[in-house]
């Protein structure tokens, strides 16, 4: 028995393994779908086989390739929506805290404020009544996102912008732009970057949503595939099963995510 | 006390009554309208606008806005697409849907304080871990999940809800099981998380520590200090859950084809029956600032050094 340095497998390995994986599935996910997402292979609600790995849907698709063609177009569209939402919010939030005056700070946050009463799903419903697009789910979920995000970067923001450093700025008669880039804002980035991952959550659960109401960003949508799958559900449970889990593992792993982030950004910023 | 309630009420009527103007002029701004939905693509413009001057569509937004107010104050929600009365459309499905939130309420008030408070405990780690786990899948997988498992694998539950017309969902208790075990996750999951925190910070509190030291039991702790300290939070985050049910429930319903107000909001939408989407908004939105009010009076009567400030004011 030759002495030999034991592998540790730290928990750390397991998670970048299984998060490098499924990020490239993602990725790659079209590329090594072995059907198209629409047209039709075998006969509807087939059982799983050697060609297709989890069987068909009702209309005779591969569950499988449908599943690798909508995971892209979700993250995508969730990460669009999360990044306007966070900019939009934190310019917000921003704005009223810098100019410190009551008037802009009540113009500003008061509509947020009453935006943020309508559960998010109605503003996604009615968003997208309007404007039945991408364009209009990405502003279904920044009109969701950003009054929160406007609510935490305000307060991060206020607390900063009382500090002699920015005084001193303001009194140099620096402009906008330096006042937000220089001063406030790497003060405050890890708070408002841990407010976007949470963001991004919430998005990933809009997309799904919306796609769940057949109004979402692709013809092989996993919300869209959930939703035609539950009718047949007795017949081809794969149908149903795969999108679950791949809505819920990614919900999941945005969690995880923006959790980690919203920890280490703890121990940034003290 | 009571000024301060009527402050909440108005405002949240404000509100509403704001909501629905936004509804109605964004609707206006829309290709389509309810002419055009009742008729189909095929319809003359002739017949279009024949429709369009009887359901009095060629009047400018702000004089329909002014009809349609002047009609819900007479309980009247006007008509919908279908040519129905939408009062008539809703009447049985907002009692479906009432009921669906009130059970998964009733069952998620005490689970979710005990679990909170468990889960604030040294052997609550698996409890909030599993609430960090559940509080980011969005409630339509949820419902499929238990769909798949209870009703497709182990055929103890119908997948569909079906409960005959006028029938309360309470006679059918097996239709109403998965619906209000997908709402129970969504609600658990964010309330067990909001109360763990707040029985964390009252388990750490000076006079927690001064009553363990002086050898009172952990359960005496919990019943003397932590849920008194814990249920204003406790209140606010279940009422909050509970007007978030009411959004959540809108894609269960859908997905367990439970005859509730979300289930025709989602059909509404995808048809483009407007009157129907524009009435519900109102519900909805309604109640949740309703709820909010509730939620806001709930903390000033649990928390005594508001509530005294409230009287003397």
């Amino acid at each position: 028995m030759t002495e030999s340095r034991p592998r540790r497998i730290t928990t750390k390995t397991v998670v970048l393994a299984v998060g490098g994986l499924a990020v490239a599935l993602l990725l790659f996910g079209p590329l090594l779908a072995p059907h198209a997402a629409t047209t039709p292979v075998a006969p509807p609600y087939a059982p799983p086989s050697a060609a297709t790995p989890f069987g068909t849907d009702h209309l005779g698709r591969d569950v499988l390739s449908r599943w690798l063609h909508g995971g892209l177009p979700l993250v995508l569209t969730s990460l669009a929506a999360a990044l306007t939402g966070a900019v939009a919010g934190a310019a917000a939030g921003l704005t009223a805290a810098l100019t410190r005056s009551g008037w802009v700070e009540n113009a500003v946050l008061r509509p947020l404020d009453a935006i943020a009463a309508v559960p998010p799903i109605l503003v996604l419903l009615l968003t997208l009544i309007a404007l039945p697009s991408r364009a209009g789910l990405v502003l279904a979920v920044t009109l969701a996102a950003a009054p929160l995000t406007a609510r935490v970067t305000m307060a991060a923001a206020a607390q900063v912008a009382g500090r002699a450093h920015v005084e001193a700025a303001v009194a140099r008669g620096e402009n906008w732009a330096w006042l937000v880039g220089r001063e406030v804002l790497p003060l405050i980035a890890a708070t408002v970057l841990a407010d976007a991952g949470m963001r991004f959550v919430s998005a990933v659960h809009l997309v799904a949503a919306a796609g769940f109401l057949g109004l979402g960003v692709s013809d092989s949508d996993w919300g869209l595939m959930i939703v035609d799958a539950l009718p047949g559900a007795a017949l081809q449970p794969w149908a149903l099963a795969v999108p679950v889990i791949g809505v819920a593992a990614l919900a999941i792993g945005a969690n995880l995510l923006s959790d980690r982030v919203v920890r280490t950004s703890r121990g940034l910023a003290g | 006390m009571i000024r301060r309630a009527g402050l909440l009420l108005a405002t949240g009527a404000g509100l509403v009554l704001l909501l629905s103007l936004l509804v109605h002029v964004g609707v206006d701004l829309l290709p389509g309208d309810a002419a055009t939905a009742r008729l189909g693509p095929n319809a003359t413009p002739e017949r279009v606008a024949e429709v369009r001057h009887r359901l009095g569509l060629d009047q400018p937004v702000l004089v329909r806005y002014g009809d349609w107010l002047s009609g819900v104050l007479r309980g009247d929600l006007g008509t919908s697409v279908t040519g129905k009365p939408v009062t008539e459309m809703l009447s049985d499905r907002i009692g479906n849907s009432v009921v669906l939130t009130a059970v998964t309420l009733v069952l998620l008030v005490p689970l979710s304080l005990g679990l909170g408070v468990l889960a604030a405990t040294r052997g609550g780690r698996p409890i909030s871990a599993g609430a960090l786990l559940l509080v980011s899948v969005p409630e339509f997988a949820i419902a499929g999940g238990l769909a798949l498992v209870f009703a497709v694998t182990l055929r103890w539950l119908p997948a569909v809800s079906l409960i005959p017309l006028g029938d309360s969902p309470l006679t059918h208790p097996d239709a109403l099981v998965l619906p209000v075990l997908s709402l129970l996750a969504v609600g658990l999951s964010y309330s067990v998380r909001a109360i763990r925190s707040a029985a964390v910070t009252a388990f750490g509190s000076p006079h927690v520590e001064f009553l363990r030291l002086n050898g009172i039991s952990t359960r005496g702790v919990v019943r003397a200090a932590v849920v008194p300290a814990v249920l204003p939070v406790a209140v606010q985050v279940w009422l909050v859950t509970g007007v978030g049910l009411v959004g959540g429930g809108v894609l269960v319903e859908k997905v367990f084809g439970y005859p509730g107000i979300g289930e025709l909001l989602v059909t509404s939408v995808q048809t483009g029956d407007l009157p129907v989407v524009q009435a519900l908004v109102l519900v909805l939105g309604g109640a949740m600032l309703l709820a909010l009010a509730v939620a806001d009076l709930a903390v000033v009567l649990l928390t005594p050094r508001l509530r005294t400030r409230a009287v003397a004011a």
